[in-house]
């Protein structure tokens, strides 16, 4: 059963050198993701990953198509589709001078619920840091924390835009470990990521975007069939970041 | 009422706001300086040391120096010629008296010197009048002439205004202006820049419970930051109210709705940090001077008075000003009520005509 069902999404924008032109950024994107699902958009820089997610997450008008999340027309309600999904940002910036603690507990109240933060920082590995600001943390403590933030109100779809890019391999695998766990009880989870490991290894169904269209989607494994099979034999069962994590540990290095 | 979301957000912004130590302290020092600088030197003007050599001992040269020690303008200061000159040249004492040693009555005219410092021209044009009155009046007692004219000095109101209490008004106008426009247009700028907007409206709110909760908890900054210049001026510098308070505070509300308007206006047409920065300064340091909130706005050209009136801090200024220093009711300002509510209009057309909240990511 689909829980995202988008059909031929298209957003506009004026060209910003010539105001006679428009310029597709997405460019009829029809999407159906199931209930339980990871799904994984990829696409070079200006694809539009991000628009296509900031559109079905109600951040930005939809000109053309229809999008509907747990049935609900993300058009007409936006903010009933705001109050079941959860959100990660591109940029994760807070109010200064507030503690993890009292961020997640300005997040429960913006959904008008009182969550423990104490239970969603450890979910996250975050339980030592309740006290400190979120300019004080690492990047990868960074990206937990926002994924902290985006489960507030315990959402049926988790959206996270480019969660590991900037990490290292170590916080990069503990946040790979999370999304994991998180789709294990249930909740349905798309991203979008530069990184092809990634896709391949958290994905069960991968969307290749490129020019504001959709122009490949199916399981990471038949992708590789049907675009690269050389190379799929060529593959040795490892890799050079499992090298790298072999030699330097799984411990990370926040 | 508040729903949770917006309450939840107001206590959020005013503890960001109470945990900016520094900015609380330096958003206060200013007003509380210029202030105390004015109260405490209120009423008394500094007097001016002048240096005298008497070399005479007669009734006459000690008459001149009563009359001269007391006048309340001048302080005394009798030593030696050669001590006193070399003071004046110095710069340590702007100007020095002697008197001859031949100063009695029966000599016809009689020479006192004065030593001056040349460079200080305006200063000795104030002087020299002043030391001629005491010289005219002391000659007067003399020869038992009596002075035709008198002039009195006589305030037409009928209570004591001091400069502190024609500034205070003015002063808490001008940092409510202030503290209004940088809760407002900056803090939207900022929030926008760093991707802080964005994030809220993941969450259900919508833009109107983020405009309450700013709209709020700027009130109750402003409300708190005013009261204590105002307890400040009122206790510790004996300034003058004679008007209502809550007619003051009713303007003073009035007025923080206005700049909270005019300053997501300026937000809104500034898309960057630095040109919001710009936009207000452009809009603020004109009124600075433009408003009356230091001089009366009667000493302004006349050609920009109209122009200066219809001011946003004008308006304020002088509602806060005929509350406070005249003791009018607020009937009697209803022609700033009127300009308030134009100003606050105007806010909210531009800013919502220009602030596009689907574009809150920038």
């Amino acid at each position: 059963m689909s829980i995202i069902k988008a059909n031929n999404l298209v957003k506009t924008y004026q060209d910003s050198t010539d105001s006679n032109k428009y310029i597709k950024a997405v460019d009829g994107v029809s999407l159906s993701i199931n209930a339980g699902e990871i799904y994984g958009i990829l696409g070079p820089n200006g694809a539009g990953k991000t628009t296509t997610l900031e559109m079905l997450e109600g951040l930005k008008d939809i000109d053309e198509g229809t999008a509907l999340i747990n049935s609900i027309n993300v058009s007409i309600n936006p903010y009933q589709v705001k109050q079941v999904i959860g959100v990660q940002l591109q940029a994760n910036e807070y109010f200064d001078n507030m503690s993890l603690y009292e961020l997640l507990n300005l997040f429960s109240a913006l959904y008008s619920l009182s969550n423990d933060p104490m239970e969603l920082l450890n979910k996250v590995n975050l339980g030592d840091k309740a006290n400190a600001k979120a300019n004080e943390l690492s990047g990868g403590q960074k990206q937990r924390f926002s994924i902290a933030c985006a489960l507030v109100n315990n959402p049926l779809v988790l959206f996270l835009d480019e969660p590991t890019t900037g990490l290292d391999p170590q916080a990069k695998r503990s946040l790979w470990d999370l999304v994991l766990d998180l789709n294990k009880i249930g909740m349905t989870i798309v991203l979008t990521t530069h990184n092809m490991e990634e896709a391949q290894i958290l994905c069960q169904r991968i969307a290749i975007m490129d020019y504001g269209k959709i122009i490949a989607e199916d399981t990471p494994q038949n992708l590789i069939l049907q675009y690269a099979p050389d190379k799929q034999r060529e593959v040795i069962s490892g890799n050079m970041e499992d090298v790298f994590i072999a030699l330097t540990g799984h411990g990370l290095r926040d | 009422m508040l729903n949770k979301p917006q309450a939840y957000l107001t206590k959020v912004f005013i503890q960001i706001f109470l945990r900016n130590k520094q900015y609380i302290i330096f958003s206060l020092i200013l007003p509380l300086l210029i202030l105390g600088i004015v109260g405490l030197n209120d009423g008394d003007t500094d007097p001016i040391d002048i240096g005298l050599v008497n070399n005479s001992e007669s009734n006459l040269s000690q008459e001149l120096i009563e009359q001269l020690t007391s006048n309340k303008l001048f302080n005394v200061i009798q030593d030696s010629e050669d001590k006193l000159r070399t003071d004046l040249i110095n710069g340590d004492l702007m100007i020095m008296l002697i008197i001859p040693k031949g100063m009695n009555i029966d000599e016809d005219n009689i020479d006192i010197k004065l030593l001056v410092d040349k460079s200080q021209t305006q200063f000795i044009q104030t002087m020299e009048p002043i030391l001629n009155q005491s010289l005219l009046s002391i000659e007067r007692k003399i020869t038992g002439n009596i002075p035709m004219f008198e002039l009195v000095v006589e305030d037409i109101k009928s209570r004591t205004l001091t400069y502190i209490d024609f500034l205070l008004p003015g002063i808490m106008a001008f940092m409510l202006m202030n503290l209004s426009i940088a809760g407002s247009g900056f803090n939207v700028v900022e929030f926008r820049r760093r991707g802080i907007l964005k994030r809220l409206f993941v969450t259900p709110i919508k833009p109107i419970d983020f405009v309450i909760a700013i709209v709020l908890a700027r009130m109750v900054i402003v409300l708190g930051q005013l009261s204590i210049i105002f307890s400040f001026a009122l206790f510790i510098l004996d300034a003058n109210m004679v008007g209502n308070i809550f007619n003051l505070y009713f303007v003073i509300v009035l007025g923080v709705l206005m700049f909270l308007t005019l300053g997501f206006s300026l937000g809104s047409l500034a898309k960057t940090q630095e040109s919001v920065g710009v936009m207000a300064t452009i809009f603020i340091y004109p009124q600075l001077v433009l408003s009356g909130v230091f001089f009366p706005l009667e000493s302004l050209p006349v050609f920009i008075q109209p122009f200066a009136e219809i001011l946003p801090l004008t308006l304020v200024a002088d509602a806060m000003r005929s509350i406070a220093n005249d003791g009018l009711q607020l009937v009697d300002v209803y022609l700033n009520f009127i300009g308030i509510a134009i100003w606050i209009v105007i806010g909210m057309l531009v800013s919502t005509k220009l602030f596009v909240w689907k574009e809150v990511a920038g």
